[in-house]
């Protein structure tokens, strides 16, 4: 093809473009665009946060100690993370409907200005993109389903950052425009049947929906109306399970009779069989696991308080434990329990879920339970507690 | 502008492109691979969109607009709206993708049923929602 034949043919392909002018629906419009989008940015920020405060949650050797109580927080803050992302889904799809025409806007003709709106076209890409991928990503992890290669918990803590970065940015250039439809809205288009208030009316409908039918199942009463959620809510000691023992690769070693929890402290280390520890002090705790994937439930934990092992060897109070499970690879493979959190009464090494002997899956023999923390870190199948000074 | 309008514009837009570029950090940090692996998802969630989801949307709207008596459209809209969102967000259950065979407690919900059951209840309100439309558009006249 000859330069002058492909140029007459992108131009005939650019008049083929639709222009802003050519989508009829009247109601689309500023006031309806920046009303859509101030709930999905507080949708955004909201999910930003919750996701931050869990990242914090799971840091190792935190700056700051993360307080043990409200026991609720975290899964209060990941039951909000997760329903505010499933919220965002339908007020996503309406907000890019209603500003689908700018898409298709011709450049200016002033230098100038091209440069301008080719920086605003490249920023609200990479909104778009971010967003849609923390969407789309979240969704399909707290279904464990994972069709891509890279890492689930780093790219989409990243990615968080970029959102809410491109988020910002976005606000900041539309602030002006945002003001007006809020402050000054136009009243509505006389034609049209379908009008901007039912659109509204509709995508908030969408969202109540979404969040109700699949993110709500960790609220109780509620629970039974998410038909479309990712589980029951129910199983061993009516709690579910994230991995089970045979996925871990611990079905053997957490069933042989011989097991030995191993307590150490220095040079002084404490060998405990599950005997031992049914034979100390018991106590119990209504804690729930909150999953990182936003589902939560509560049980009643009985076992040995881990201050109790730290005391047994010595060690004083207040020291953080360092948890090594039989599990061997894997980000749940150990925990570290700081110091505030090691010392609270409610947290323990747990030998028992509702009054039964802790299911195999649960991680029988011992696993560790302590309040207002990430289920990743209430690690199972304990094999070692290490006292660090 | 009000100089206060400025301001604000102007700390939001550096304290975002901070935010951003922190992220942007974070993520070239995860190395190689990790970028290449995720690429892909970041291009193709606007690809899908931009080229087929919305399309086919606005394309509908003409169709419906074209076919539809006026009363009827709101309830369409509806229908549409909130039986198609909750159907994105269902997928990853309804195909459940993510189940373990070893794991009875994940994803342990008949989903086919629970998805009939919400498009029924939607499907209810939306002829609910024409209905009125209709003799609100009699009364009219």
């Amino acid at each position: 093809m000859s330069s002058t034949r492909f140029t007459d043919a992108l131009t005939r392909l650019v008049d083929a473009l639709p222009e802003p002018d050519d989508f009829p629906s009247t109601a689309r419009n500023r006031e309806l665009t920046a009303r859509v989008g101030t709930w999905l940015g507080a949708c955004f920020l909201l999910a930003f946060l919750t996701g931050v405060w869990s990242h914090l949650a799971q840091l190792p050797d935190p700056v700051l100690p993360l307080p043990t109580r409200p026991v609720w927080l975290y899964r209060v803050t990941q039951g909000v993370h997760v329903a505010a992302g499933t919220a965002a889904v339908p007020l996503l799809l309406v907000k890019l409907w209603s500003v689908f025409p700018q898409l298709f806007r011709r450049p200016p003709a002033v230098r100038r200005a091209q440069v301008l709106d080719a920086a605003e076209r490249l920023s609200v890409l990479v909104l778009v993109s971010s967003a849609s991928f923390q969407l789309v990503s979240g969704l399909a992890n707290s279904a464990q389903w994972y069709p891509w290669s890279f890492s689930f918990r780093a790219t989409h803590f990243a990615i968080g950052w970029v959102a809410m970065g491109a988020l910002l940015v976005h606000v900041a250039v539309k602030l002006p425009v945002i003001r007006t439809a809020w402050l000054e809205p136009q009243g509505q288009p006389a034609q049209g049947t379908v009008s901007r208030r039912t659109v509204l009316g509709v995508t908030w409908a969408a969202a109540a929906v979404a969040v109700v039918t699949t993110a709500a199942s960790g609220v109780p009463g509620v629970r039974r109306l998410s038909v479309l959620a990712t589980r029951t809510g129910t199983g061993p000691g009516g709690i579910p399970v994230n991995k089970t023992a045979a996925a871990a690769g611990v079905a053997r070693a957490a069933a042989d009779p011989a097991f030995a929890l191993v307590v150490a402290w220095g040079d002084t280390e404490r060998r405990l069989s599950r005997a031992d520890l049914e034979a100390m002090p018991q106590t119990t705790a209504t804690l729930p696991i909150a999953c990182v994937e936003g589902w939560s439930a509560s049980g009643v934990w009985g076992g040995v308080r881990v201050a109790d092992l730290v005391d047994l060897v010595g060690a004083p109070t207040g020291s953080a434990v360092l948890v090594e499970s039989l599990q061997r690879v894997g980000a749940s493979s150990r925990s570290r329990l700081p110091g505030n959190v090691a010392a609270d009464r409610e947290a323990i090494l747990a030998l028992t879920l509702a009054g039964e002997p802790l299911s195999l899956d649960h991680g029988y023999p011992c696993r560790v339970i302590a309040p207002n923390r990430p289920g990743a870190l209430q690690t199972k199948w304990v094999s070692r507690l290490e006292v660090r000074p | 502008m009000s100089t206060e309008l400025r301001l604000v514009r102007t700390t939001m837009a550096a304290l975002g492109a901070l935010v951003g570029l922190y992220g942007v950090v974070r993520f070239l940090g995860l190395g190689w691979t990790n970028l290449l692996a995720t690429l892909p998802w970041l291009a193709g969630v606007v690809v899908v969109h931009d080229g087929v989801l919305a399309p086919l949307v606005v394309v509908a709207g003409v169709a419906a607009a074209r076919t539809l008596p006026a009363w009827s459209r709101p309830a369409a809209v509806f229908a549409v709206v909130v039986l198609g969102a909750v159907t994105l967000v269902a997928v990853p259950v309804l195909g459940r993708f993510g189940a373990k065979a070893d794991n009875p407690t994940l994803l342990d919900r008949p989903y086919a049923a629970g998805w009939v059951g919400v498009a029924v209840l939607v499907l209810v309100a939306a002829v609910a929602i024409a209905v009125r439309g209709r003799r609100k558009g009699a009364a009219r006249g």
